[in-house]
């Protein structure tokens, strides 16, 4: 099998060197063959197999990406949410399950027409004990006045490499919702590109991670602002735990022109162990005197105000830090509003503690 | 439709006029061995530093260029003058004794007046030499050193000198440290004896006036144990066609218990390349503050850097940048937090207007031996029309679960709310937003004393109104 060294995840405005946050390096990444999906398509929602891309949208994780996408060879499954077809409000369900020690890749489009809504949540999965890389690309196109929500969850093997990788534009009026949790995984590659082209087009971006042990993730997002009244929130909350590593670079880009932009990015990190690793850069870029962008971080331990409330309570600081951390994700899961999604993720990190 | 004041660009008169270079003694262009050898002959250098000269010159040449940050291709070194001493050139200690021409410059900057109203002591160089160095008797008298680096190197504090030059700064953390290290002249060293507080600043005063000259200038302060030091520093040159270069080198060693403030109000012509290294290292239970204030350069990378390396260190970055036409500041801070309970507090303001690019960039670094430490960084960008631009760009490396970490950033423009409040008082629309801006920039003004916060304001006023009265 065929493998690659990958650059990913570039930030768009590099910073100094020695940081080693500005992109990421991953050697000898195993190229797979086309991988599984198990669909669940509900009425409204057309979809197809083609041979070759639609969308060439920037995405976040970069050039490497795409090449180990078109050296798979996998096919691209396209879905569609046209605009007069009839919406059942039901979600488009991917599962993506991956076998224990076979590399797989998979690319896929989303469209969704003007006026119309779609979601779809893509659920990442393997067995515990399972050691693979996968890869998975989305481009997606928002048209005018429509909406997609994105939901992304990871329960992958401990020894799993996972490249996952966004990229689109939306249109006028047009909303994207992404909400991704990553709950497992051994090193984690993810982001998004997000192209706020229409005026008033809005995004929203939801992260929960909880990284344990030797687990890596690594994690790039950017909102290009060029039309006029974008907006964007990114918020990102996680705990690491372990000798966890974790790199968010967030951006909110204002292109000029886009006059009246708003942006708003804030990451709350709890790092509940000695080894852990925290990289943080939340970037604004400026190129319009017209806009409000804001950013924010919170990195460390719990406030003391509220360690000094729960104490008060009769909790000791161990079942404070495992509450708050549970919390965390209960809270970036509760932004989901498939109910089915929700329960799977309360039983995965049920059965997570249990064992 | 939105009205705006209407903003030109700045008369800076009172800093560009210059004199004749042309008695000056100059080595040639550009950056070779034999170059850096002459100037060690110049210098009359001790063996050891004329070695580590060519050192860094080899480390120079081995160092790749910056691949983030402005562009500074503009700038040719091989045809930067990295030596000019002016002519009949030898240090003083009374002012009537400086050349006329030199010491006619540094009245107009106001520097002798400073001097005997509001300073310690103060030091002035001129291109690629000392010119002058006086401390107050009183000052001199607790014990306090300030004096050049050159003739200090060959002094009773030859060794100490020795021992700290370029240890905080090395040649080898990046190609302008390495340059610094192979050209430097000038500059200033002070020593602070445990627990003396000198209660009023000492200055140092930049001025390069020969046209594709470099100054390499070179700040070494030791602060010992328990005392206390307000040291600053003041540049500027006259605008030229061609490029000229700020290289300089700072390095500050603050100990147990010692409190440092280092401020600045960076004018440099709008020709210039201000590659500028800072570094303090502060022990247990000492304080670096840094008050920054950046007006001038055509192209800037400026980031002091605290080192918290003792228990209960503290750091205090205040920094204002105000970029106009033609400039693009790269400026901000580093700081890292290296024992227990460290803190560090990082407040800034950036403005950019006339298509000027004012960037603000950060690190902030919490070793495994932070346990405890505490660090915020605020930045507040504000765009004052829109062909500018304002970008910030944070970093936040933390391996250290006992850590208070907080980073806020907002980026924006002038509310037209405020705006119209201050007109309804009767001001005008030009007043009222010199007065917002002003405003923005207390964080570093009220930080400054008095005669230095009032420049900094009437450097903003210019900005803004694009007149001097």
């Amino acid at each position: 099998m065929e493998n690659m060294n990958m650059i990913l995840n570039q930030i768009p405005s590099p910073t100094w060197n020695w940081l080693h946050m500005n992109e990421t390096q991953v050697d000898n990444v195993a190229v797979g063959s086309q991988g599984r999906i198990l669909s669940d398509i509900p009425g409204g929602v057309s979809v197809k197999e083609e041979n070759k891309a639609g969308l060439n949208d920037k995405t976040a994780l970069g050039e490497d990406m795409d090449r180990l996408i078109v050296s798979s060879g996998c096919k691209v499954l396209s879905i569609r949410r046209e605009k007069e077809a009839s919406d059942s409000g039901e979600p488009v369900r991917l599962t993506f399950n991956y076998e224990a020690d076979k590399a797989a890749a998979n690319a896929v489009e989303i469209y969704v027409e003007e006026g119309a809504e779609l979601t779809v949540i893509m659920n990442f999965e393997s067995t515990r004990d399972a050691a693979a890389t996968a890869a998975v690309q989305t481009r997606y196109h928002v048209a005018k006045d429509a909406r997609l929500t994105l939901v992304q969850v990871e329960k992958l093997g401990d020894k799993f490499t996972f490249l996952n990788d966004i990229g689109g534009e939306v249109d006028e009026l047009g909303n994207f919702t992404l909400t991704q949790l990553v709950l497992s995984g051994k090193n984690t590659y993810q982001g998004a590109y997000n192209n706020l082209t229409g005026k008033k087009a809005s995004l929203q971006t939801d992260i929960g991670y909880m990284v344990l042990s030797d687990q890596v993730l690594d994690m790039n997002y950017v909102a290009y602002h060029t039309g006029k009244k974008t907006k964007c929130v990114m918020n990102a909350d996680g705990v690491l735990r372990g000798n966890a590593k974790k790199v968010f670079r967030g951006t909110i880009d204002f292109r000029r022109g886009c006059a009246g932009a708003k942006g708003d990015e804030l990451e709350n990190v709890l790092l509940m162990d000695d080894d852990v690793i925290n990289q943080t850069i939340p970037v604004i870029l400026c190129d319009e005197e017209d806009v409000e962008g804001n950013h924010g971080a919170s990195i460390g331990k719990l406030d003391e105000s509220l360690m000094f409330y729960l104490s008060s309570r009769g909790m000791d600081e161990s079942e404070i830090y495992e509450m708050m951390a549970r919390a965390r994700i209960d809270a970036v899961t509760a932004k989901i509003a498939d109910a089915q999604t929700r329960e799977e993720i309360a039983q995965y990190l049920g059965d997570a503690i249990e064992e | 439709m939105k009205e705006k004041a209407v903003v030109s660009d700045i008369n800076r008169s009172m800093y560009d006029f210059r004199y004749s270079d042309e008695d000056a003694f100059k080595l040639e262009q550009g950056l070779t061995p034999e170059i850096v050898a002459q100037i060690s002959k110049e210098k009359n250098d001790p063996e050891w530093m004329a070695d580590f000269r060519q050192k860094s010159l080899e480390i120079y040449n081995r160092m790749e260029m910056p691949n983030w940050g402005p562009s500074i291709q503009g700038l040719d070194m091989d045809h930067i003058l990295t030596y000019v001493r002016p002519k009949d050139n030898k240090m003083q200690n009374d002012w009537n004794d400086v050349p006329t021409d030199i010491k006619d410059t540094f009245e107009k900057l106001g520097i002798p007046q400073a001097e005997r109203e509001s300073l310690a002591g103060v030091g002035a160089q001129y291109d690629s030499e000392l010119v002058y160095h006086n401390v107050k008797k009183e000052v001199a008298e607790q014990g306090v050193i300030y004096s050049d680096v050159e003739s200090a190197l060959w002094g009773p504090y030859g060794d100490m000198i020795r021992e700290h030059f370029m240890k905080l700064i090395t040649p080898n953390d990046h190609k302008f440290a390495a340059l610094h290290g192979a050209v430097w002249s000038g500059g200033s060293f002070v020593y602070v004896p445990a627990g003396v507080k000198v209660e009023i600043p000492l200055q140092s005063y930049f001025r390069l006036n020969a046209a594709g000259a470099g100054q390499f200038e070179h700040t070494l302060i030791i602060v010992e144990e328990g005392a206390d030091l307000h040291f600053i520093e003041g540049c500027s040159a006259p605008k030229y066609n061609v490029a000229n270069l700020h290289a300089g080198a700072v390095e500050l060693f603050v100990g147990k218990n010692a409190k440092l403030r280092y401020s600045t109000i960076e004018n440099w012509s709008k020709n210039m390349y201000n590659l500028n290294t800072k570094r303090a290292k502060v022990e247990e239970g000492g304080k670096i503050e840094w008050i920054s204030g950046s007006f001038g350069s055509h192209v800037s990378y400026l980031y002091p850097m605290s080192v918290l390396n003792g228990k209960g260190a503290r750091s205090e970055f205040s920094g204002v940048t105000f970029a106009g036409a033609g400039q693009n500041l790269d400026t901000g801070c580093k700081v890292l937090h290296n024992a227990p309970e460290t803190s560090s507090y990082v407040n800034t303001r950036s403005i950019s207007k006339g298509g000027g690019i004012s960037t603000f960039r950060s690190s902030v670094v919490m070793t495994r031996n932070a346990e405890g430490s505490k660090a915020s960084v605020s930045c507040a960008s504000l765009m004052l029309d829109d062909i500018s631009r304002s970008d910030t760009i944070p970093a936040m490396d933390i391996r250290t679960p006992n850590a208070d970490v907080g980073h806020e950033a907002k980026i924006g423009r002038i509310s037209d709310e405020t705006v119209f409040y201050l007109m309804s008082r009767g001001m005008s629309e030009e007043d009222a937003r010199a007065l917002i801006v002003s405003g923005f920039a207390d964080n570093v003004g009220k930080e400054l004393p008095l005669e230095y916060a009032v420049e900094m304001n009437n450097l903003i006023r210019l900005e803004m109104k694009g007149a001097i009265s």
